[in-house]
């Protein structure tokens, strides 16, 4: 429908409508052509790119829990460079390609900037600085400020690019932490990752994930997510991506009342593959309800009690 | 050949207990087009309320028992478990209820080579992944087919009377002994596969079983398929929580590059953990 006026800028990349799909829960897209019209998503953010193909952890690496699951997979993923030679090549020249991009260090992460960055198909970069599963890596830079702004400070150098900063929410004050990404030049910023957690199974006492520690999600996050994302856009003047338990329109607008901008959706893939699509179905229902002619003017409009 | 899955509300035709905890779920699926044998369909755990269901959580993957072309759509026969809260809710589904299906998905079966011996050999479950595959293969006449059935005990066992209709060779082992041969169904497998030389194994069931097929395989030459259950969240290759160790290193996904896997490609050892 033309009424509604969908678009959103995030951070320099132009997206159709404010919905795209969580890194990890999305593949490299492909995977979803027999269920949805990527065209139909504001952009895909894809799984996180390593500078070389990496095996994930051992089994179990996922867990259902109340209202959400648990996963520990390890960050596999084919590597940057048969992304860019056998996945980007795939996917329709109208879908916008976010790609998320991870290293063990700091140097990894900046050189796997630059060869995405050589690709026109890439609109945009996220920094996976939050990854709660792996020993080396992920978790020291999202939680630690001065290493955080280390990390963004030299992906920066390494890319023109519009660039967005995946956030851990395990940190103390993700206000901070989103001013230091502002302040290194970052585009945008993406929240929230998964919260490190853990679960047991008592009849063996073991931990149900092999890895023992994993991140949560799932629409049992979704108020958590909802607060950092209002505690962010507070604190900064960059847009705003809101991710954590989003699985129908309703979920979303949440977020774009709390400040985002647009918004991923991530588990909810799993269980309905089509689930994107329908939140941005639904945003614009929503809109038209509301007699809103621009979705952009929803963004931040949270009503405090006087 | 494999057809492109889909993401259906499916209507509950018929679903009833079946002895033990075992289950059968009928499902009219709109626009389903057809499976081959092995494939599987991600289920809603329980029946779709007024409103989204976010708990439990995940789809669990089923094995599609057979189906039947009708109207619109497929007949589509479930057989399963009751073993947790998404299977437990799954049994409480009545006529005319909805479940959300995503399928049928995965890596089938490959065909008999014509004149050999298809043994197929379930246990628990396992059952349900074969019952397509020994009609099939007794309807092209290419193989011949044999079933071996195992179960802890009769009122446990899965499909029989199903498997008794198809008109193939029918052999039964539970380990209490109520029904056929008492003890495990790779006890016949190993004697069958002495005598036979042109064998080739299909083994679904507990990850023991199989692991015991393959082994008795390999150690006769004969190729061996299996289907691997796994806890997965998306059934379509990108959750990668699926994954299963491979002989070599690395991972298979058994949703994506099994559940069909040839048992010498699987480390039985990082497998069973």
């Amino acid at each position: 429908m033309s009424d509604v006026d969908l678009r959103v800028d995030l951070g320099g990349i132009a997206l159709r409508n404010p919905v795209l799909t969580a890194s990890g829960t999305f593949g490299y897209g492909t995977e979803f052509a027999p269920f949805l019209d990527l065209r139909r998503l504001g952009g895909i953010v894809t799984k996180s790119l390593t500078l070389e193909p990496r095996g994930g952890n051992l089994p179990p690496r996922i867990a259902e829990t109340r209202g959400g699951m648990l996963n520990a997979i390890g960050l596999e993923n084919v590597g940057v460079e048969a992304f860019l030679r056998e996945k980007l090549p795939a996917l329709h020249a109208d879908v916008v390609v976010v790609a998320s991009v991870f290293g063990t260090e700091i140097e990894h992460y900046a050189e796997v900037a630059r060869r995405l960055s050589a690709s026109e198909r890439v609109a945009g970069l996220e920094v996976n600085a939050s990854c709660p599963h792996v020993k080396s890596g992920g978790i020291e830079f999202g939680q630690n400020p001065n290493l955080l702004a280390e990390l963004v400070r030299a992906v920066r150098r390494a890319s023109t690019r519009p660039l967005l900063v995946k956030l851990s929410p395990n940190v103390t004050s993700i206000a901070e932490m989103a001013r230091v990404c502002e302040g290194e030049g970052a585009d945008a910023l993406s929240l929230i990752n998964t919260l490190q957690a853990l679960d047991v199974d008592i009849e063996t006492r073991r931990p149900v994930l092999h890895n023992v520690l994993g991140g949560l999600s799932g629409p049992a996050i979704l108020p958590i997510a909802l607060r950092m994302v209002w505690q962010a856009s507070r604190a900064v003047a960059i847009p705003i991506c809101g991710i954590g338990g989003i699985g129908t329109a309703e979920d979303a607008i949440k977020f774009l009342i709390c400040g985002a901008t647009a918004v991923q959706v991530g588990t909810a893939s799993y269980l309905n593959p089509m689930a994107a699509g329908e939140v941005a179905d639904g945003i614009a229902e929503y809109a038209r309800r509301h007699g809103l002619t621009r979705i952009a003017d929803l963004v931040g409009t949270l009503e405090l009690p006087r | 050949m494999k057809a492109t899955p889909l993401r259906a509300e499916a209507l509950v035709r018929e679903s009833r207990a079946e002895g033990g905890a075992n289950q059968r779920l009928r499902l009219f699926v709109p626009g389903f087009g057809g499976f081959a044998p092995g494939q599987f369909a991600m289920l809603s755990p329980g029946t779709l309320g007024a409103a989204e269901r976010f708990d439990p959580l995940l789809p669990r993957p089923m094995a599609i028992y057979r189906a039947k072309a009708v109207e619109g759509g497929a007949e589509v026969d479930v057989l399963y478990k009751v073993h947790g809260r998404g299977t437990a809710l799954l049994a409480q589904a009545r006529p005319g209820e909805r479940v959300r299906f995503v399928g049928p998905l995965g890596r089938p079966f490959p065909d008999a080579p014509r004149g050999s011996l298809a043994l197929l050999v379930g246990g628990g479950t396992g059952v349900a992944s074969l019952y397509e595959l020994a009609a099939r293969t007794q309807a092209s006449g290419g193989a011949r087919v044999r079933v071996l059935l195992g179960a802890r005990s009769a009122e446990d066992l899965m499909g029989r009377d199903d498997f008794e209709a198809l008109d193939v060779e029918l052999v039964v082992a539970t380990e209490d002994g109520s029904l056929g041969e008492r003890g495990l169904v790779t006890e016949p497998l190993e004697r069958m596969l002495d005598a036979e030389p042109d064998a080739i194994v299909y083994a679904c069931g507990p990850t023991l079983m199989m692991r015991r097929a393959a082994d008795l395989a390999a150690a006769r030459g004969r190729r061996c398929l299996v289907s691997l259950e796994n806890a997965m969240a998306c059934g379509f290759g990108v959750c990668l929580g699926c994954a299963a160790p491979k002989a070599g290193g690395g991972f298979a996904l058994v949703c994506r590059d099994g559940p069909v896997l040839e048992a010498s490609s699987v480390d039985w050892e990082r497998l069973a953990g």
